[in-house]
């Protein structure tokens, strides 16, 4: 075994330094033609929606095998924008989004503080608790919480679904917080209190500042899954006229209507689209890279 | 209209700051005084102060929108409440519906509860293996990779809303759809991959129409048991042959677990909740508290003095209920059924429990085990249990002669629906067996040989009983079944093994078919498997480079690089995604709503979509909270088994 190892490294010794260039690049060369072939598999959905969504009827009813129209038909665009539901249903969303935003950020952040930067006794239980509502599915608590609403007389209207998200709505965002706070040295915290700062200072002097890559990973993690979001939506408000964006589009798909006008379908779908992707373009570097690189331990 | 929705929601938006406030401040000050009542010091009072204060909103929120209405829910789910009406205490009436699969309601929240099984056991392996493929192709460093980690994450952030779904919806249209036209160009300009393509069609279909045959309640007939004494059979003969070994050991100890767990839930639905009370569940439970104290006394385990006392307790409280039952008539027949199972277990289990633990404890918890064991064989064999007299157990091993087959709908209706009490006492014996070889070997070797070569000689019987049985019964079955103009779904595997395979230019249906509804799914979820291929590429960067290079030098292969090192090494990464993965999928909603027609919501429902639609479209509140209560105990003893098992292979030492 010894001996086959020996002649082995000898041989390749010899002729190692052009054998491995050629080697590593024709596997630089695959490696670059999967990950295109797969980064189309991932984008082509996307692209295939903006190219349905310019074409005219007959287009939509010939063969998908062509992806972009003869001619762009901006009219499908126009027609959404023209809908008065269409906007209703924006600004609905967008309200929604920006007050659960406001809300959730504000106390997960005072929330996830407590659980990493002050030490008090029954921290740990509690924080046990907390993470283990991760097991509960949020089905379990939907019907009770319905019933609470129906009581309140909320049915109906935005607050079933903007105020749960003021009392730090959703474990795992003050779990990724906390886990980001753990990291700041503690000393800051330490001169801050010898100088006589209370905590609320320390929350939004010191604390908040550095930590403003995890409130921008959270936050898009929230604005996505709001802004996606349409069980909670089409349980709670019932009335067109509090629709929001999900529940619009997935009603554009009206099955009784034939031929099926999908170009209409999937415009509403791109402007539906086209906030969550400009969110996502300006904070990946956040959290794909934040991920990637602190890693994913505790 | 909306612009005064808008404000009353800001009105409300700013009482509730106020309420958070106030009610944390609160909640700090309580903490403060209940701090000082136990004599903290000055400075750690305050520590408690400020700290339940930031905690407050959390907390306050804990209190009203989980534990509050988790306990309602549990509440409800014994009522019949719909909207509207007035609660009335129904029981366990909900939960006997749809555990026993009662009715209407009942088969749905089968084929719903299985739909999500498939998601989860044939959709998470699928997720976590792209998702491990993207991050090992991500985790290199070259020029780009930012752009690509990127594209190859954004399907996540679309696919939780409705459009990119629509999307999908339609470009797998089966007749002019996207996906199915370039497969079949390249199916016409490469001939082996058209010979994949429809070997991938045929299994496809074989397998969704044997799946959908089970979830329609078709019944499966003896083929369950031939399935399951062949898997005995094979367990059994791997144990049993060659040398015994503590792997060996282990292993009957798992699987003894496992099937017993099985055992569990189907007394609890059956047995437990059968109207009257089936005794038989006694003696299960007995043999599973005897069996666990001996297997926790064996491995020196601290918290035994618990698990016997829980035992105990389980035990007692269960006889007192079964006998409220024969209305705590002692002498009565009833309830010698109860008492002598009762006391096998409660005696010795009282006997071990007071003292130290010995050997000879150890024996006569044995002695009480076989003795139990014994008596639930006896009655087992002689169809006493069940009280249908109509045993599959004794029925498969006289090669089905103590039946007579008829092509009569009530043989195949009654009979086997019938038995489905008598295909537990099957398992029960197969959990008997694989603990018996575990302990047995400690004390009386032989008797581990001989117990072997028994359960061998009796699982083969039981196969090949069982598939003789089964073949006339399927020919009678879909004798009725073509007459009566139904599909036969549970027969397509074979039907698909005899007929033809798929002609040149045959199709995937996709979304316009149950056979292919449930994968369509799939795929796409596979799209959306960004996340975990985050956490992946996390772990991934953690693994030290050097413990490559030096495997190398030692001659492994990238094969055994990635088995050796690769996947040891991102094991927590992998337990977490298969928790997280788990748990997501059994809670399948937003996917079946959008991508459901109305042919397809059969094949498609989930247990939450079910739930969802049963408490909100009918407004059956009490059934629906039953649903997601039986929901949430699966996925918690689930993530509970995770936990367990994953001490044998997840290794977090970096």
């Amino acid at each position: 075994m010894a001996m086959r190892t020996k002649t082995l490294s000898w041989s390749n010794v010899r002729h190692a330094p052009v054998v491995r260039r050629s080697a590593q690049q024709l596997q630089g060369v695959l490696l670059y033609a999967i990950l295109i072939a797969g980064a189309l598999f991932f984008l082509f959905p996307l692209v295939w929606m903006v190219g349905t969504s310019l074409k005219t009827i007959d287009e939509v009813g010939r063969s998908q095998l062509h992806l972009l129209p003869e001619v762009a038909q901006w009219v499908n665009y126009e027609k959404v924008l023209e809908d008065s539901n269409f906007w209703r249903s924006y600004i609905n969303s967008i309200f929604i989004v920006t007050l659960v935003l406001f809300g959730t950020i504000t106390s997960v952040s005072f929330v996830a503080f407590s659980f990493s930067r002050l030490e008090w006794k029954g921290r740990g239980m509690v924080f046990a608790l907390m993470m283990s509502t991760l097991m509960l599915p949020y089905q379990a608590t939907l019907v009770p919480q319905y019933v609470i609403f129906h009581k309140l007389e909320w049915i109906r209207t935005f607050n079933p679904i903007t105020l749960p998200g003021f009392f730090a709505g959703g474990a795992s965002l003050i779990f990724l917080l906390r886990q980001f706070m753990l990291g700041i040295p503690k000393e800051l915290d330490e001169a801050a209190m010898i100088d006589g700062a209370n905590p609320f200072q320390i929350y939004w002097h010191i604390i908040m500042p550095l930590s403003r890559p995890a409130v921008a990973t959270i936050t898009v993690f929230l604005f996505v899954g709001q802004w996606n979001n349409l069980m909670m939506p089409l349980i709670y408000l019932q009335k067109p006229a509090l629709y929001t964006m999900p529940i619009y589009v997935a009603q554009k798909l009206n099955l009784q209507e034939v031929p099926l006008p999908w170009q209409d379908v999937m415009a509403a779908s791109v402007l539906f689209v086209i906030p969550v992707l400009v969110v996502f373009m300006l904070t990946q570097r956040y959290f794909i890279e934040g991920i990637t690189t602190t890693g994913s331990k505790g | 209209m909306e612009e005064q929705a808008r404000l009353f929601n800001l009105q409300y938006a700013m009482y509730t700051i106020v309420f958070i406030a106030v009610s944390s401040l609160a909640l700090g000050y309580l903490a403060r005084i209940m701090a000082r009542l136990r004599g903290f010091s000055q400075a750690e009072q305050r520590k408690v102060f400020w700290g339940f204060m930031f905690a407050g909103p959390w907390i306050v929120g804990f209190l009203i929108f989980v534990l509050g209405p988790a306990l309602a829910s549990l509440y409800y789910s014994f009522t019949n409440y719909q909207i509207g009406d007035k609660i009335e205490w129904a029981g366990l009436d909900n939960y006997r519906t749809l555990l026993l699969n009662e009715g209407r309601q009942g088969r749905n929240f089968n084929k719903a509860m299985l739909n999500s099984f498939y998601y989860a056991i044939i959709g998470v392996p699928l997720q976590i293996g792209a998702a491990l493929g993207m991050a090992m192709l991500l985790n290199n460093e070259m020029r780009g990779i930012r752009i690509f980690r990127m594209i190859f994450y954004m399907p996540v952030i679309l696919a939780g809303g409705p459009a990119i779904l629509l999307a999908w919806r339609y470009m797998l249209a089966s007749n002019g759809g996207f996906v199915n036209e370039s497969l079949q160009k390249f199916a016409d300009t490469f001939v082996v991959f058209d010979y994949i393509y429809r070997g991938f069609i045929y299994l496809m279909e074989a397998f969704n129409g044997f799946y959908i045959g089970i979830t329609t309640g078709d019944p499966l007939g003896p083929i369950s048991f031939t399935i399951a004494g062949a898997a005995g059979l094979l367990l059994i003969g791997l144990l049993a042959l060659g040398e015994w070994t503590e792997g060996k050991r282990t292993m009957a100890w798992r699987s003894a677990q496992i099937i017993g767990i099985v055992i569990v839930y189907r007394l609890m639905a059956k047995g437990l909740m059968a109207d009257p009370v089936d005794p038989a569940w006694i003696y299960f439970l007995g043999i599973v508290v005897l069996a666990s104290t001996m297997s926790m006394a064996w491995q020196r385990q601290p918290r035994i003095k618990l698990v016997q006392g829980a035992g105990l307790v389980i035990l007692l409280a269960a006889v007192v209920g079964v006998l409220s039952h024969t209305d705590y008539d002692a002498t009565s027949v009833e309830a010698r059924r109860y008492f002598i199972p009762a006391a096998l277990v409660a005696v010795p289990m009282l006997g071990s429990w007071v003292g130290r633990w010995n050997t000879q404890k150890y024996r006569v918890l044995g002695g009480c085990l076989a003795v139990l064991s014994l008596i639930l064989f006896v009655r087992l064999a002689s169809g006493q249990l069940d009280g249908h007299h109509l045993n599959v157990v004794t029925h498969y091993l006289t090669f089905g002669s103590t039946l007579e087959h008829t092509d009569d709908l009530n043989y195949l209706d009654k009979v086997y629906p019938a038995n489905q009490m008598s295909s537990l006492w099957f398992f029960g014996l197969t959990v008997a067996v694989m603990l018996g070889m575990a302990l047995l070997n400690e004390t009386y070797p032989r008797a581990r040989r001989w117990l072997s070569y028994g359960a061998l000689a009796f699982f083969a019987l039981f196969t090949i009983g069982s598939y003789l049985d089964g073949r006339t019964y399927f020919q009678a079955f879909e004798k009725i079944a073509e007459a009566a103009g139904k599909p036969v779904y549970h027969f397509a595997m074979f039907r698909q093994a005899t007929s033809e395979f798929p002609v040149a230019g045959r199709v995937p249906l996709w979304m316009n078919s149950e056979l292919w509804s449930k994968p369509s799914l799939i795929l796409i979820t596979m799209w959306s498997s960004g996340t975990g291929m985050l956490i992946f590429l996390a772990a991934l960067k953690n693994v030290p480079r050097s413990m490559y290079e030096a495997a190398e030098v030692d001659g492994a292969n990238t094969l055994q690089r990635f088995f050796k090192i690769t996947l040891p090494l991102i094991s927590p990464a992998m337990f977490y995604n298969l928790v997280i993965g788990l748990i997501a999928a059994l809670q399948t909603f937003e996917n079946v709503y959008i991508l459901q027609t109305p042919l397809t919501v059969d094949s498609l429902q989930s247990a939450a979509f079910l739930l969802y639609s049963r408490t909100f479209s009918e407004l059956h509140i009490g059934e629906g909270a039953a649903m997601s209560w039986i929901l949430v105990v699966i996925i918690v003893t689930l993530t509970i088994l995770q936990f367990r098992f994953s001490r044998s292979w997840v290794h977090y030492e970096a």
